[in-house]
């Protein structure tokens, strides 16, 4: 029986590791090359992603929903463009570490809102989406802007953006994301999540103080949602006060959802969404490989999510058909 | 000139809002009551801003912004009431223009049809997505919409390349008026939208089973409704009512593009919201969500009258949409 139990756990992380991997084999098939620059435009495009699927993971596994990410990285990155241009590295990274921070504390105001006023998470955060926007807009009216390239290293693994050097990106997205898996699964505050996601009131009367959780979880979200930011400004070089925002927080909502985090929260795991992030991004490649219309990647991709959660959907019925 | 009209928006909250109790509790036993004082207070303080404002064409103006985000928002309200929501309706809605503009040299009659069979179409799916697959109404919509994106993207060079020009017909039902242009065209239609949804979900059976279906879905399924038939009826409504709204935006710009209705989907939820329709399911009216859309209009024109650029108007929307279903939430849970 235990390995039973050990599929119905993990079954569905392995699922996904094993569908990038499948992609990934497939994706080398389907290209003359696979090397080095493949692997790091794909990792290096597919950060920002991850960390903003992390972003909304900390929040949804928490009971909430944050459709404020897509915004938050906008907005840094902007800021980030705006204040780093032309500094040194020693410079840039203290510009960096004080966005995170300024982030955290912005993206945790959010969830004070959210906690002192009982709105629901989705108005509030549509609020703090077109609120992020129109400060990048502020920040930066047009894009602009600039980082240091070691910076722009750290992402992407090249000074331009564009380099075969995949290694700088897996370990700036490894870093993070074990950090925060560790937070979740081992300290008592990263807990708290867990039991305020699956019950706020069981939570509460057990000591849990879910509203200072819900905050903290915010927080943590936005800080990734810097993070996703920086990779941006990584990758372009500029900041782009115009991206939309909210197509980004539905990426990372999808993200989630294949990662197998359950929007009704309590259930799930951040390191389960950086295959889940992958994956979607991968489609763009791979569609374009195939010599598919890009516009069909958004199709397939819709697809995807839908199949995936009927899936989902179908695994959890027989499971509580069975008990 | 800029600070003069927030702290009017304040006062005017703090108006509505007083601190004795007696009044307080009053009022928070008729929350619509507070929309209405809000609303007034909008127009005034917008009127002070812009003396022009108010007479027929500066408030038709509101109107005029108030139409496709009540009619949306329409849509919004009967699925909030089952505890879901179409976060695909404004892309519904573009999809519907787009086509039907394409279609606008067949015939103005087969433009309007194909149209709003978009929205059905994409609503039922929606439906059965939701109501028979069980997939997440917010997973199911977005993907929706993605998918729906990435169809006519392609298409709009292949089988739908051509005019994007609407049809004269629509466009003067979307942008024009009567009565000596006092009173748009649009408005009528609204107003018909106004009167189905609200005897809908007042007086019919299919009404009841949204409010039962939201509040309680196991009792509902025991007490014999059939919820999936429900859900694919008032998804398939919301997509129709998103069609409409899209077909009015259209006839308003004159020509389409795939980002046409995109920038209202946020204001369709938050008009639900504010006029205190509950996103849990259950609770919610349709009145509420129109005194909801009417003070998005008006906000709209504050903003513009304002002259405070794009960036300052995303900042303030997105501040008063918080504040005002803040303000909303309180009322109701010191009831």
């Amino acid at each position: 029986m235990a390995w039973r139990r050990w599929v119905q756990r993990h079954g569905w992380t392995v699922g996904i590791w094993l569908l990038l991997l499948f992609l990934v084999v497939w994706y080398s098939t389907l290209i003359p090359r696979f090397g080095g620059f493949q692997t790091a435009t794909i990792i290096s495009g597919g950060t920002a992603w991850i960390f903003l699927g992390v972003a909304q993971a900390v929040v949804v596994i928490a009971g909430g929903l944050d459709l404020g990410v897509g915004g938050m990285l906008v907005l840094t990155s902007v800021t980030a463009a705006q204040l780093m241009e032309g500094q040194s590295l020693g410079m840039v990274v203290v510009i960096a570490i004080g966005i995170v921070i300024a982030a955290a504390i912005l993206n945790g105001f959010v969830g004070w809102i959210i906690t002192v006023s009982k709105v629901p998470d989705i108005v509030v955060t549509l609020g703090s989406l077109y609120v992020y926007q129109g400060l990048a807009l502020m920040v930066l009216p047009k894009v602009g802007g600039g980082t240091n390239g070691s910076f722009r290293w750290m992402f992407t693994g090249s000074e331009n953006g564009i380099g075969s050097n995949p290694w700088p990106s897996i370990v700036v997205i490894v870093i993070p994301v074990i950090i925060v898996a560790w937070w979740m699964g081992r300290t008592k505050s990263g807990l708290s999540l867990y039991a305020v996601g699956s019950d706020a009131s069981a939570a509460f009367l057990s000591g849990v103080r879910a509203g200072r959780t819900k905050i903290v979880a915010f927080a943590v979200a936005g800080a990734f949602a810097a993070l996703a930011g920086f990779s941006s400004v990584s990758i372009s070089g500029v900041g782009n006060p115009t991206t939309e925002g909210g197509n980004l927080t539905l990426n990372s909502v999808a993200a989630i959802v294949i990662g197998g985090v359950a929007l009704t929260g309590g259930i799930g795991s951040a390191i389960a969404v950086v295959p889940a992030a992958l994956i979607l991004f991968f489609f763009n490649p791979i569609l374009s490989a195939l010599g598919v219309d890009p516009n069909r990647a958004q199709v397939v991709q819709g697809v995807l999510i839908v199949f995936v959660m009927m899936i989902a959907g179908l695994l959890e019925w027989r499971r509580l058909r069975r008990s | 000139m800029s600070d003069v009209p927030t702290t009017m928006i304040q006062g005017g909250a703090n108006e509505s809002a007083p601190e004795k109790p007696s009044m307080a509790s009053r009022l928070a036993a008729r929350p619509q009551l507070v929309l209405v004082g809000v609303l007034i207070v909008l127009i005034f303080a917008t009127g002070i801003v812009e003396p022009n404002y108010l007479s027929i064409t500066g408030l038709k103006n509101s109107l005029v912004w108030a139409i496709p985000i009540g009619i949306l928002a329409a849509g919004q309200t009967i699925l909030m009431i089952t505890g879901g929501i179409d976060l695909s309706i404004a892309m519904i809605a573009t999809a519907s223009a787009y086509i039907a503009a394409n279609q606008s040299s067949n015939g103005v009659m087969f433009a309007i049809a194909v149209g709003l069979l978009v929205g059905i179409i994409a609503g039922t799916l929606n439906g059965l997505g939701v109501g028979v697959f069980r997939v997440n109404p917010l997973i199911m919509t977005l993907a929706m919409a993605g998918i729906l994106l990435g169809l006519f993207t392609g298409w709009a060079t292949t089988i739908f390349a051509g005019s994007t020009r609407m049809h004269d017909f629509i466009r003067t039902l979307g942008g024009g008026s009567f009565l000596g242009g006092k009173v748009p065209w649009a408005a009528v239609i609204w107003a018909g939208v106004a009167v189905f949804v609200v005897l809908l979900l007042r007086k019919t059976g299919f009404g009841r089973n949204l409010y039962a279906l939201g509040d309680n879905a196991v009792a509902s399924r025991l007490s014999g409704i059939r919820a999936w038939q429900v859900l694919v009826a008032a998804y398939a409504i919301s997509g129709l009512l998103g069609s409409v709204a899209g077909l009015i935006v259209g006839g308003r710009i004159g020509s389409v593009d795939l980002q046409l209705v995109g920038f209202l989907l946020l204001p369709s939820v938050a008009a639900a919201v504010i006029g205190g329709t509950s996103i849990f399911g259950g609770i919610g009216t349709y009145t509420g969500t129109i005194l909801g859309a009417l003070i998005l209009g008006v906000l709209q024109s504050l903003l513009t009258f304002l002259g405070a650029g794009q960036a300052v108007q995303q900042v303030l929307y997105g501040s008063i949409v918080i504040g005002l279903s803040w303000m909303y939430s309180r009322l109701a849970t010191r009831q």
